[in-house]
């Protein structure tokens, strides 16, 4: 972790230790809001094997409640996999475990007791390609509430969600119409109203823009930030200008390649701030992934 | 990867470089202008002056357009707005060298006096030495010489408070016309001193990213 950056700060602090060099107080207000978040996952020492074979390396970071987190990194660095070990969207897959501990509001996620169904209530998702049913733009919304047993109430919960996720004035006259003929954009934010409508604690969000053109993508990045005051948000992306928009936090991940075996592993390299990521990360290899350097 | 857009910063980084040349031959014609009252160099600094008027319109223009095509962060992002920054500091420093060189009428009334002319070729002096020690640190993008210039440039307090007092001490006639070309040379001197320290401290920035540099260059 000792990259030149690191080097020069070292060697330049030494050096600032008249009164006037080192305004201390400048630094204090910038460390302090991240004491004070509550914090909603806690992985300690997390790993993902497929099988035998590591997938992640051991990581430990913690994501804040009503906050927008974002991963980065290049492809095959792992970061949608850790992503789905975050509601338990791994467990289909054959021979996946994790190691390590992942603690939700201090619960162990993967402990015997827990409900994986439940867990996705909490925790819900929103994939890269829009996935609406095949059904009414209506019964796409009012899937999850009816599954859990929603009766009453569902056209305000309908509706509710559509609101949320900036959908309600374009549909509000063609509810009953079938979700398909709606445009990608629009499709998608039917699918973070979907997620929305079972009243989650947590969504997560992986590459949902890759998909979308420029507008839309604007449209879901302000539905993100109108939305983190009620929701923590885990997001995936592949546009770093992205996670520089809407992230509160960032964390880079990168692929460690090993050459006798031609395998991958993900590696966590940074987790901080955002601006700080952006601005002046700690890390050279982050410094070269966020200045297109990387390669 | 990037390497177009990594030729390209290097390109504006250079012509920085270039430009701080320009302003430091500047400065030292400005110095000669004060020990000769040579016209013709005045002149030439006037001259100087609108080319680097020039080169600060290009090469601002350049960044803009890199910042516009390229979104750029962290370290790129750190040079492209010290490159703005230091653009105008070395086109200020011209433009107090300017004001110097000006002043060459009052030249043989101030080489009539010794203790005030001394004071004020010390301070030509500094902001000459600054001016160098400032450039070279940006051509070597050097945080070691950057940091010395704050220290350095307190060289040229002392000259100026030695100007100040000699001026004070000024009397018989002529004297106010003495006191006003020396106070305004050497607040030229002063301020370029400066804008020598602001150099150092965006570059400090530059190197390390510490935004405690970006108070200190409003101190």
């Amino acid at each position: 972790m000792t990259s030149e950056v690191d080097r020069r700060m070292e060697s330049e602090s030494r050096t600032m230790e008249g009164p006037a060099e080192a305004p201390e107080a400048l630094e204090a207000p910038t460390a302090q809001p991240e004491a004070a978040e509550q914090v909603v996952f806690q992985a300690d020492d997390l790993s993902v094997f497929y099988g035998d074979f590591r997938a992640v390396r051991p990581l430990s970071m913690s994501i804040n409640r009503y906050q927008v987190t974002a991963f980065i990194g290049p492809s095959g660095c792992g970061k949608s996999t850790v992503l789905r070990c975050f509601n338990r969207m791994n467990d289909p897959i054959p021979g996946a475990r994790i190691e390590g501990r992942l603690t939700y509001h201090g619960t162990d996620l993967y402990g015997p007791e827990v409900n994986s169904v439940e867990v996705r209530r909490r925790i819900g998702m929103v994939f890269q390609k829009p996935n609406p049913f095949p059904k009414s733009i209506y019964d796409n919304v009012a899937y999850g509430p009816r599954i859990a047993g929603t009766r009453k109430g569902l056209d305000d919960v309908v509706e509710r969600a559509l609101r949320q996720a900036a959908l309600w004035d374009e549909v509000k006259n063609r509810l009953k119409k079938s979700a398909l003929g709606m445009s990608g954009g629009q499709q998608q934010r039917l699918c973070i109203a979907r997620a929305l409508a079972v009243d989650p604690e947590v969504i997560l969000m992986d590459e949902p823009c890759s998909a979308l053109d420029p507008i839309a993508t604007g449209r879901i990045e302000d539905l993100m930030s109108e939305i983190k005051s009620k929701y923590t948000i885990i997001i995936v992306t592949h546009n770093m200008q992205q996670a520089a928009r809407v992230s509160d936090r960032c964390a880079f991940f990168t692929t460690e390649v090993n050459e006798t075996s031609d395998t991958r592993t993900g590696v966590l390299v940074e987790f901080d701030r955002t601006d700080r990521m952006f601005s002046n990360p700690n890390d050279e290899r982050t410094e070269n992934y966020v200045t297109g350097r990387f390669g | 990867m990037r390497d177009t857009f990594e030729r390209e910063l290097e390109q504006l980084r250079l012509q920085v470089e270039l430009m701080a040349v320009r302003v430091g031959e500047s400065l030292e014609r400005c110095r000669e202008v004060l020990e000769t009252g040579d016209p013709a160099l005045a002149d030439a600094v006037v001259a100087a002056d609108d080319d680097i008027d020039a080169m600060l319109v290009s090469i601002t223009e350049r960044a803009y357009e890199l910042m516009a095509r390229e979104a750029p962060v962290a370290s790129d992002l750190r040079l492209l707005l010290s490159v703005l920054r230091v653009l105008e500091e070395l086109e200020r420093i011209g433009d107090l060298g300017l004001r110097v060189a000006k002043r060459v009428e009052d030249q043989p009334l101030l080489a009539a006096n010794p203790a005030i002319f001394d004071a004020l070729d010390g301070m030509a002096a500094v902001a000459r030495d600054l001016f160098r020690t400032a450039s070279g640190a940006w051509s070597a993008q050097d945080l070691t010489m950057a940091r010395t210039l704050a220290e350095q440039s307190q060289a040229m307090d002392s000259h100026y408070q030695r100007l100040l007092a000699e001026i004070l001490d000024l009397e018989g006639p002529g004297a106010a016309q003495v006191a006003v070309a020396a106070i305004l040379i050497g607040r030229a001197f002063d301020r370029i001193a400066d804008h020598t320290v602001i150099i150092g401290e965006r570059l400090r920035y530059l190197l390390t990213g510490d935004p405690r540099y970006l108070a200190a260059e409003v101190r």
